[in-house]
């Protein structure tokens, strides 16, 4: 075998390794969006995220989960209300497709 | 540019060898594999329904269902139990005081009451479980009644409440919630340290937990360190409006009240069909159907198959394995000679004469959850 060969193996190896350790450590992500860091933020520090990729709710549903979750200490200022209640509304709607959960490895 | 291409493809090639099924990466969370994740933290896993085999659900494929952090330390040796409020004489025991008084067992087969919340339509907010937070288990320790008897309950004692070590983030209310004096006085209720023979892991409450034989699995706390008695049921968001039941129909968005609704306790009569499949393809001949069935307190009288929509039914056989607050597997033969689709549907019978329903009313916490379930398979020339 050759040397560029051999390189390129060892080249495979190393990125498979090392995005099977960021993958196995990776933590879901929710989707792009004007307010996704506002609501990363405010989210997030208590939950992951997949507590909010598996909800499939009506903007109503999402406008009560954003004021129970800011009385219980979600940061949410009021100026960003309605645009947290539009991100997660848009995103996570009833007409979207089901969301996926992982299944734990050994 | 070889450099970048010969990387895409070890990407490409990495994706098609450890995620072929799946969106996300595959956390590891000791002890457990093979759970679906619907959630890391807090941390809830769902027996996928294959794992639905044995009588005695292994350890390592039991549910888990937190609603907050599990304790980040726990101390065995510094660790109490305290029994106290409407009591003559408070208690506080170490998990060494309670390893010395007498052990009972029970098989439980725990159900989260929001199992099959997924299925709900319109669809409510929380973990979306499809069927699979329900497992059997020996649950051992102490009776909960023999240690009310030796704190000496008072007369106004009506009620006796859990509090957990769980911890609570944000101004999240404490997962605290209680149950009637005549349930925590039964010889079945225990405070469990053992689960299937081993001290239970830390994911199922180590050192103890409430088990509420037959009650929704939010009855059994976890990581207990108080037990305290009240002269009325604790009150509390997970007392209310959490874990309540409408006394009638309600629209989707209307909101529940005490007036309007009771607190969940047991489990609802309800069959699992766990093969065939959905939409598998099989040849035709005899097909084993097979499934499980639980109903809380009650016991499973019966399970029926239906082939027409409901329009008859046969019985199914039921297994020998049986406890009194378990899950009991079933089987039924089909003979399907002829090609075609074909939709099976199982259906639970339990000893309070409760038959598991077609359809179910909405409430705003999807639980309990009993519709019929329904298979549809192919049969191929």
């Amino acid at each position: 075998m050759s040397k560029p060969s051999l390189a390129i193996i060892a080249l495979i190896t190393s990125q498979c390794a090392s995005l099977v350790w960021a993958q196995s450590n990776a933590t879901p992500q929710l989707p792009d969006g004007p307010l996704k860091a506002k609501v990363v933020n405010s989210c997030t520090e208590c939950h992951d995220a997949r507590i909010i990729l598996q909800q499939r709710l009506t903007k109503a549903s999402w406008a009560r989960e954003v004021e129970k979750m800011t009385k219980w200490g979600a940061v949410v200022e009021p100026a960003d209300r309605d645009f947290f209640i539009d991100y997660l509304s848009g995103h996570f709607s009833p007409d979207k497709p089901s969301y996926q959960a992982p299944r734990s490895t050994k | 540019m070889a450099f970048a291409g010969a990387a895409t493809a070890s990407v490409s090639a990495c994706r098609a060898l450890y995620f072929m099924d799946e969106e996300e990466a595959a956390p590891y969370i000791a002890g457990k594999s093979g759970m679906i994740v619907r959630s890391s933290r807090f941390l809830d896993l769902e027996m996928p329904r294959e794992y639905v085999t044995s009588f005695i659900t292994p350890l390592e494929h039991f549910f888990v269902r937190n609603h907050m952090h599990e304790p980040s330390t726990l101390d065995r040796a510094g660790w109490r139990l305290r029994v106290g409020g409407e009591v003559e004489k408070p208690l506080s025991l170490s998990l060494a005081d309670l390893d010395q008084l007498q052990s009972h067992t029970i098989v439980n087969t725990l159900e989260c009451a929001g199992n099959g919340r997924a299925s709900i339509e319109p669809h409510v907010p929380g973990i979306q479980w499809q069927v699979g937070a329900v497992g059997t288990a020996r649950f051992s320790g102490v009776r909960l009644a023999d240690l009310l008897t030796r704190a000496g309950v008072k007369p106004a004692g009506q009620h006796v409440m859990f509090r957990g070590l769980d911890e609570v983030p944000g101004k999240v209310p404490p997962f605290i919630r209680s149950i009637p004096i005549e349930k925590a006085r039964h010889p079945d209720t225990l405070v469990a340290t053992h689960m299937n023979g081993v001290r239970l892991f830390k994911h199922h409450g180590f050192p103890a937990r409430a088990l509420i034989p037959g009650w929704v699995g939010a009855a059994s706390c976890k990581w207990l360190a108080e037990v305290k008695v009240l002269d009325r049921p604790f009150e509390g968001n997970f007392m209310n409006p959490g874990y309540r039941l409408p006394n009638g129909s309600i629209r989707p968005g209307d909101s529940l009240t005490l007036e309007n609704s009771h607190s969940l306790t047991t489990l609802a009569v309800k069959s699992l069909i766990v093969t065939p499949r959905e939409a598998a393809k099989l040849r035709p001949g005899i097909l084993q159907v097979r499934g499980v069935a639980w109903a809380g307190e009650a016991d499973i009288t019966g399970v029926d198959v239906s082939m027409d929509s409901g329009a008859t039914w046969q019985p199914a056989r039921l297994s020998r394995d049986r406890a009194p607050y378990a899950w009991r597997f079933w089987k039924h033969s089909l003979n399907l000679r002829r090609p075609g689709s074909y939709t099976i549907i199982s259906r639970a019978r339990d000893s309070q004469g409760r038959v598991q329903p077609a359809s179910v009313s909405w409430n705003p916490g999807g639980y309990l959850n009993n519709v019929t379930p329904q298979v549809t398979i192919h049969v191929e020339a």
